[in-house]
C-alpha cells in the first residue's frame, strides 16, 4: 500500500552566505495510515520545524513531501490554504481557539470554511463531541471552560473534518497531569477505532509513551526510530526513557 | 550621552512606527496655522467689504479647530503611548527607574512636537498661498494673494500647541508611573463577557431617533413641539439624536448581529460567525467611538450641506427679490446700449389697504405695465382683467403665516383678486414686495401720489459691479441684483471655505481615529488571524472577513451620520425655502468618497498586519 505521508529529502536552511543554519538536514521517513507516530529530541533539534514544514505553514528549502499524490512542497500559497482546510488537522500546545465563539462555533469552523450544509454540520459537531466528551459544554465559551476541556475542543475541531492526517505539537504540554491522560487516551481510541492517522511532537516521554513509533530527531537530522509491537505502554515507556537519555533529550519533567 | 540625546536618538532609529504619530501631529499643526495665517491675512480684511463678519466667522471657526485638534492630537498621543507599552516595559525589566523612564518620554514628546511644528509651519506656509487663492476665488474677489509670512498666526500657532504638548507630555509620563511590569507578563487576556441585548434599550434607542426625526421634520409654525419646548427644541433634538445613536450602537446593533449570529444558515458560512462575533465583542466598546464619529459625521455633512446649498442657492435667491438687474425712482439714466436687455419705464401709485387688524401698503401698477415687466421676465401670460377683478403679488407669500389676500375696495368698489402671484414682478429693494395689478382705467381714476420708475435688465449682469456703483451715485431708491449678488457672495463664499476647511478637517479626523481603533484591534487580532492561517483559511477568506469587519466599523456611522444630515438638512430647506437637494447630493457623495479612501487605507493596512503576523509565525 501507498503511504499515507512520505517525505523525502527534506531540508530547511535559514540564513544566508556564510551565516546558513540547517534546521533540518536530509529527512526522510514515511507514515502509513492509521499509523500513531511520537516525534521526540532536545530542545532544538528540530521537531518544531519538521512539524511546520510537514504541516505545510513553512515551507521547505528542498526535498518533496507527498501526501497522498499531492505534494505539499511545491503548492502556492492558496492551495496550500486549501489542503489544510480539506485534508490536514491541528492540536496546539495553547489551544488556538478563538475566545469569541463558542465551543460549538470553534469546532465546527473548519466545516463552515468549507461550506457544508448546517445540517451536516450540527450532526458531525454533535458526534465528534461525544467521542471527546463535551457535547455538554457546547454553547459555553472557551474561557468559561478548562484547559483539558479545551485541548479536547481542539481536537474535536482538528477531526471534525475527518482529515487525513493530525498533526498535535505538543499537546499535553500545557496539562495538567490528568487532563494530559484523558486527552492522550481519547487519541489513541481515535487512532485505533477509527484509524486515525496522528503524528505527534513531544518532549514528554510520558505523552510519547501512547504512540505506536517514535522518531528521534537530533541537530536537524533522524537519529533513530523506535517501535512500540506488541509492548505494553509501560514498557514501551521504559524504552523511551532509555533512549532518551542516549540523546539526551529531557527527562526531568515525566511522571 | 544625556537624557535628551537618548531621546533623539530614540526618536530616529525608530522612525517609522513614530511616522504615524508624527504624521498627525504635523497634520494638526498644518491645518491651524493655514487656518491661523487665512484669518490674520490682510488680503481678506482689505478686499472684502464684510471683513467684520468674515473675521468673526474665522475667529469662531479657530476655535473649533483648537479644540479639535487638542482632542486629536490627545487620541493619537494615546494610540501611540499604548503602542509603546513593551518598550517601557523593557526599559523597566533592564532597571532604568521610571523617574527617567518618564524624563525620557517626557523630552521624547517635546521633541516630537517640537520638529512638527517646524515642518507644520513650513508646509503651512506653502498650504495657506493655495488656500487663500481657492478662498478670494470663492469670494468673487479679483485679488492676488501675496506671499506674506504672518507673524501673528506664527506666534498663535506656537503657543496653542506648546500647550498642547506640554499636556500631552506629561500625560505621557503619567503613563509611565500608573504602569506595573506585571502587566507585561499577563499577555493571555482575560475572557470578556459576551454582550447581550436587552430589548428594553433596543426600544429606547429606536424611539428615541423616531421622536428626534419626527419633532425635526415637523413644521416650525405649527407644531405643538416648539410650541411647548420653544427654542429648547434643537437642544432635544440634538440629545435625542446622540442618545438614540449611542443605544443604536450599544443595543440594536448587538441584537442584529446576535440575532445573525444564532442562524446556522447565515452563521456557519464561511468565516460569518467569526465577523459577527468580532463585531459582537467590539461594538459596545467602540460604541462611545462610533457616536462620537456619527455625531461629527452628520455635523460636517449638515453644516457643510447648509452652506454649500445656500451659495448654490445665492442667485436664484437674488434673482428671486431682485428680479430686474436695476431699478430705481426717477429719471432713465444713460447705460451702456450694448449691455442692455430690456428696459422699462412705468408709473406706480401707493394704495393703503385695511386689513384685519393692520393695514397694509401696496404699490398699485396698471395692467399695461403688468404686461410688459411679465413680459421681460419670461412669466406665462395670463388672461386679461375682467371688471371689477385684480392681480396681487407678494414676494415674501409663505403659506405658513401670510394672509392671502382675497380683495380690496377701491374707490368703494369691491375688487376680487383674479390672481395671485407670490413672485417678486419688480425689485422689492425699490419698490417693495406687495402690489396690485389694476384695469388700467381704474389705475387712471385712483387718487393717489403717482412715481416714474426704472427697470433694466443687462446680460451678464454678475460682472456690471461698475455700472450698478455709477447708478447708485445717481439714482434714488436703487436696488441692483448685481450688488446684491456680489455681496452674498463675498460672505457666502467666506463661510463656504471655513465650512468645507472645517468639513475636511472633521473627515480627516474621523477618519484618522477609525484608522487607529482598527490598527489597535488588528493588533489584538493578530492571534486569531494566525490561528485561521493554521486551521487552513485561505487569504481571500481572510480578506473578506476583515473586509466586512472594517467595513461594518466604517458604514455604521457614516449611513447614520447621514441619514442625521439627510433630515437635519430636509428640515433647513423647508425652513429657508431653498432647494438644497443638489448641492446636498454634491456633498454627501464627496464626503463620502473621501471616508472610502480611508477606508481602503485601513483594509489594506490591516490586512498587512495580519499577513506579516502570521507569515512570521
Amino acid at each position: 500500500m501507498e503511504p499515507l505521508l512520505l517525505v523525502k529529502n527534506v531540508e530547511k536552511a535559514y540564513g544566508k552566505g556564510v551565516n546558513v543554519f540547517n534546521a533540518l538536514e536530509n529527512i526522510s521517513f514515511e507514515i502509513d495510515h492509521g499509523e500513531f507516530v511520537g516525534v521526540m529530541g532536545p530542545s532544538g533539534a528540530g521537531k518544531s520545524t519538521l512539524l511546520n514544514i510537514l504541516a505545510t505553514i513553512d515551507t521547505p528549502t528542498s526535498g518533496d513531501i507527498l501526501i497522498g499524490t499531492d505534494n505539499i512542497a511545491k503548492m502556492d500559497e492558496e492551495k496550500l490554504a486549501d489542503f489544510r482546510r480539506d485534508h490536514l488537522g491541528f492540536i496546539f500546545q495553547d489551544y488556538n481557539l478563538l475566545d469569541s465563539l463558542t465551543v460549538r462555533e470553534n469546532i465546527l469552523l473548519p466545516l463552515a470554511i468549507a461550506k457544508k450544509k448546517p445540517a451536516v454540520i450540527k450532526e458531525r459537531v454533535e458526534e465528534i463531541a461525544a467521542t471527546f466528551g463535551i457535547s455538554n459544554l457546547l454553547d459555553k465559551y472557551p474561557y468559561q471552560i478548562s484547559g483539558g476541556q479545551k485541548q479536547r475542543t481542539a481536537a474535536s475541531r482538528a477531526l471534525i473534518s475527518k482529515p487525513k492526517i493530525i498533526f498535535a505539537d505538543e499537546p499535553t504540554g500545557a496539562l495538567d497531569s490528568k487532563s494530559a491522560t484523558d486527552l492522550l487516551e481519547s487519541m489513541s481510541s481515535l487512532n485505533e477505532k477509527h484509524e486515525a492517522t496522528i503524528m505527534m511532537v513531544t518532549h514528554d516521554a510520558y505523552a510519547a509513551s501512547f504512540c505506536r513509533r517514535i522518531l528521534f530527531i537530533k541537530d536537524g537530522q533522524l537519529s533513530k526510530e523506535i517501535l512500540r509491537g506488541r509492548k505494553t505502554r509501560k514498557e514501551f515507556f521504559q524504552m523511551i526513557l532509555d533512549e532518551l537519555s542516549q540523546v539526551g533529550g529531557e527527562t526531568n519533567d515525566v511522571i | 550621552m544625556t537624557l535628551f540625546d537618548l531621546a533623539v536618538k530614540n526618536i530616529r532609529r525608530n522612525m517609522k512606527s513614530y511616522s504615524l504619530y508624527i504624521g498627525s501631529t504635523v497634520f494638526s499643526i498644518l491645518i491651524y496655522f493655514t487656518f491661523a495665517t487665512l484669518k490674520y491675512s490682510n488680503d481678506i480684511s482689505g478686499a472684502a467689504e464684510t471683513s467684520k463678519q468674515i473675521q468673526g466667522v474665522m475667529g469662531a471657526a479657530a476655535f473649533v479647530l483648537m479644540i479639535f485638534v487638542a482632542i486629536f492630537i490627545l487620541y493619537s498621543n494615546s494610540f501611540f503611548m499604548k503602542k509603546r507599552k513593551k518598550e517601557v516595559a523593557l526599559y523597566s525589566l533592564l532597571g532604568v527607574r521610571k523617574r527617567s523612564i518618564g524624563f525620557l518620554m517626557f523630552f521624547e514628546n517635546m521633541v516630537i512636537g517640537l520638529l512638527s511644528l517646524i515642518i507644520g509651519v513650513v508646509l503651512g506656509f506653502l498650504l495657506s498661498r493655495a488656500l487663500l487663492s481657492i478662498l478670494l476665488k470663492l469670494m468673487g474677489l479679483d485679488v492676488v494673494a501675496g506671499f506674506t509670512f504672518s507673524t501673528s498666526a506664527l506666534i498663535n500657532t506656537v503657543i496653542v500647541f506648546f500647550i498642547i504638548f506640554l499636556v500631552t507630555s506629561l500625560m505621557g509620563y503619567r503613563v509611565i508611573y500608573r504602569f506595573k511590569l506585571i502587566d507585561l507578563f499577563h499577555a493571555e487576556k482575560k475572557g470578556e463577557e459576551v454582550p447581550k441585548a436587552r430589548i428594553v434599550t433596543v426600544f429606547l434607542g429606536v424611539l428615541a431617533l423616531a421622536a428626534a426625526y419626527v419633532i425635526a421634520l415637523q413644521d416650525l409654525m405649527d407644531s405643538e413641539v416648539w410650541r411647548v419646548l420653544g427654542l429648547a427644541t434643537p437642544i432635544v433634538i440634538i440629545a435625542l439624536t446622540v442618545i438614540g445613536s449611542y443605544l443604536l450602537f450599544h443595543s440594536v446593533l448587538v441584537y442584529v448581529l446576535s440575532a445573525l449570529k444564532r442562524n446556522p444558515h447565515w452563521a456557519w458560512k464561511g468565516l460569518h460567525m467569526m465577523t459577527a462575533s468580532q463585531l459582537l465583542y467590539r461594538i459596545r466598546g467602540n460604541a462611545k467611538t462610533l457616536t462620537i464619529i456619527t455625531v461629527l459625521s452628520a455635523t460636517t455633512i449638515t453644516s457643510g450641506g447648509a452652506v454649500f446649498g445656500v451659495y448654490y442657492n445665492a442667485e436664484k435667491n437674488v434673482e428671486m427679490y431682485t428680479p430686474y438687474t436695476y431699478m430705481w425712482e426717477g429719471d432713465p439714466q444713460t447705460i451702456d446700449p450694448a449691455i442692455i436687455e430690456s428696459e422699462v419705464s412705468f408709473n406706480s401709485k401707493m394704495i393703503r389697504v385695511p386689513l384685519a387688524s393692520y393695514e397694509m401698503e401696496y404699490a398699485v401698477i396698471d395692467e399695461t405695465t403688468y404686461h410688459t415687466l411679465a413680459k421681460n421676465l419670461k412669466w406665462p401670460e395670463v388672461q386679461k382683467l375682467q371688471e371689477s377683478e385684480i392681480f396681487a403679488i407678494d414676494a415674501y407669500y409663505d403659506e405658513r403665516w401670510s394672509d392671502k389676500l382675497e380683495s380690496v375696495i377701491i374707490n368703494d368698489t369691491d375688487y376680487k383678486v383674479a390672481k395671485f402671484f407670490d413672485q417678486a414682478l419688480f425689485n422689492v429693494g425699490t419698490l417693495g414686495a406687495n402690489a396690485i395689478v389694476v384695469p388700467d382705467q381704474l389705475y387712471e381714476e385712483m387718487d393717489s401720489d403717482e412715481k416714474l420708475l426704472q427697470a433694466v435688465n443687462v446680460i451678464d449682469y454678475k460682472k456690471q459691479i461698475e455700472v450698478s456703483n455709477e447708478l447708485a451715485e445717481a439714482a434714488e431708491n436703487f436696488s441692483s441684483a448685481t450688488a446684491d449678488y456680489n455681496s452674498s457672495i463675498e460672505s457666502l463664499g467666506a463661510l463656504l471655505f471655513v465650512g468645507s476647511f472645517l468639513g475636511l478637517v472633521f473627515l480627516v479626523a474621523t477618519g484618522s481615529i477609525i484608522f487607529f481603533k482598527m490598527m489597535t484591534e488588528a493588533e489584538e487580532d493578530k492571534a486569531k488571524y494566525a490561528i485561521l492561517h493554521k486551521i487552513g483559511v485561505s487569504n481571500k477568506d481572510m480578506k473578506r472577513t476583515i473586509r466586512g469587519q472594517v467595513g461594518v466599523i466604517f458604514i455604521a456611522p457614516l449611513l447614520l451620520g447621514l441619514i442625521h444630515g439627510g433630515v437635519a438638512l430636509t428640515a433647513t430647506s423647508n425652513l429657508l425655502m431653498m432647494d438644497f437637494l443638489v448641492p446636498v447630493v454634491i456633498w454627501m457623495v464627496a464626503y463620502t468618497l473621501i471616508y472610502a479612501v480611508y477606508y481602503i487605507a485601513t483594509v489594506h493596512n490591516f490586512n498587512k498586519l495580519i499577513r506579516r503576523s502570521y507569515l512570521e509565525g
